[in-house]
């Protein structure tokens, strides 16, 4: 286990140029990890937030947060995991001092598609099918938005962000057995949500 | 176990087997009794059509904007942090500097004044007044330069 842990810390690529550029104050190195990342973290942020406009306002906490705190970083572990450690954790004390039961509970009331969906791009071209899959994503989408925190973010950096269970374990401080009981957990919530939505069987 | 009992051991798996989270063996004894089971199969697309929706969800956009000011925020903010370290590292180089004239200065002092071998002297409450006063007023010169310097620089910056 722990060997598996230090398995994943370590870089897979080794130490990255571009933050090795940017340890030495180097602002086009910064600008090159913010284009990289851009789409993963906001969509992270996102997810733990649910309101565009306090995710974009942590997207800037976060970034200002790597300049000031990127000569702490060690080279030799995982750059990824230690910047969606940065985005939660301003992510949960933002959370905390807006409304400290948010943590835990299902978004209350709104659940229309107006916040997170809405701002969705299409999926892709075709008519029938693009109308179908839109649905669906939305009806997904909005599962997801009511699903509770320790949930949604397990759920996001497993399947939207690609991370190992190692890997989520080291981005939320918790042991992998806690990530996988709420990844079974989150799923199985998931799955109740779309069958009561849809009336029935999880369709296709 | 029996074949039913077998059944409701796989289905609990399942979400955690489309989920890749299950050890090695764990999967593989999931893998074997997929291959021969259909109810158990069509159980686990249920839960494909979750995961793999998830992994299908559209990409949030962030702003065009958003990018362009979080950058200029950051870099400001990197250039801050490197001043700051330019700033604590000339500190520590003019704190030694002083320290190295305060200790180097007084034998000068006293040997300009006459009293160089008074310092091996018995004598010691008077060489040491002497030397305390000597270390003060340096180190209230070089405080007030500091100060001054650090008041002009602030007023040019915010000229600037």
């Amino acid at each position: 286990m722990a060997a598996s842990i230090a398995s994943v810390w370590e870089g897979p690529l080794g130490i990255d140029a571009a933050v090795v550029k940017l340890r030495r104050g180097d602002p086009d190195a910064l600008a090159t990890l913010m284009a990289r990342y851009q789409n993963r973290i906001y969509r992270y942020l996102l997810r733990l937030v649910r309101q565009p406009a306090d995710a974009e306002d942590l997207f800037q906490q976060t970034w200002i947060r790597v300049a000031e705190k990127i000569r702490s970083f060690d080279t030799s572990r995982n750059f990824d995991a230690w910047l969606f450690t940065l985005a939660r954790n301003l992510a949960l004390d933002h959370l905390r001092r807006m409304r400290p039961s948010s943590l835990d509970e299902p978004k209350s009331g709104d659940s229309s598609e107006d916040t997170m969906v809405s701002r969705l791009p299409s999926p892709g071209p075709g008519p029938f099918e693009q109308l179908l899959a839109r649905e669906r994503a939305g009806r997904l989408a909005v599962a997801l938005e009511n699903l509770p925190l320790s949930y949604r973010e397990v759920v996001t950096l497993r399947f939207e962000e690609e991370m190992k269970i190692e890997e989520i374990a080291l981005v939320l401080a918790t042991p992998v057995a806690t990530v996988k009981s709420r990844l079974y957990r989150s799923l199985a919530q998931l799955r109740e949500i779309l069958e009561t939505s849809a009336g029935g069987e999880v369709r296709a | 176990m029996s074949r039913l009992d077998e059944h409701a051991e796989i289905r609990k798996q399942l979400p955690l087997f489309v989920a890749g989270a299950l050890e090695v063996d764990a999967e593989s004894r999931v893998a074997l009794h997929l291959a021969t089971c259909s109810d158990c199969s069509a159980e686990l697309e249920r839960w494909q059509l979750i995961t793999g929706g998830l992994r299908r969800l559209p990409t949030p956009q962030p702003p065009a904007a958003l990018f362009e000011r979080t950058r200029a925020l950051a870099v400001a903010q990197l250039a801050q942090h490197r001043e700051h370290r330019r700033n604590r590292i000339a500190l520590a180089l003019l704190i030694l500097f002083s320290w190295a004239v305060t200790l180097a200065g007084w034998p000068i002092f006293r040997f300009a004044t006459g009293g160089l071998l008074s310092l091996l002297d018995v004598n010691f409450r008077q060489t040491w007044l002497l030397f305390v006063v000597f270390s003060v007023g340096t180190w209230l010169a070089g405080g007030s330069a500091a100060v001054l310097l650090s008041l002009r620089r602030q007023q040019e910056g915010r000229l600037a």
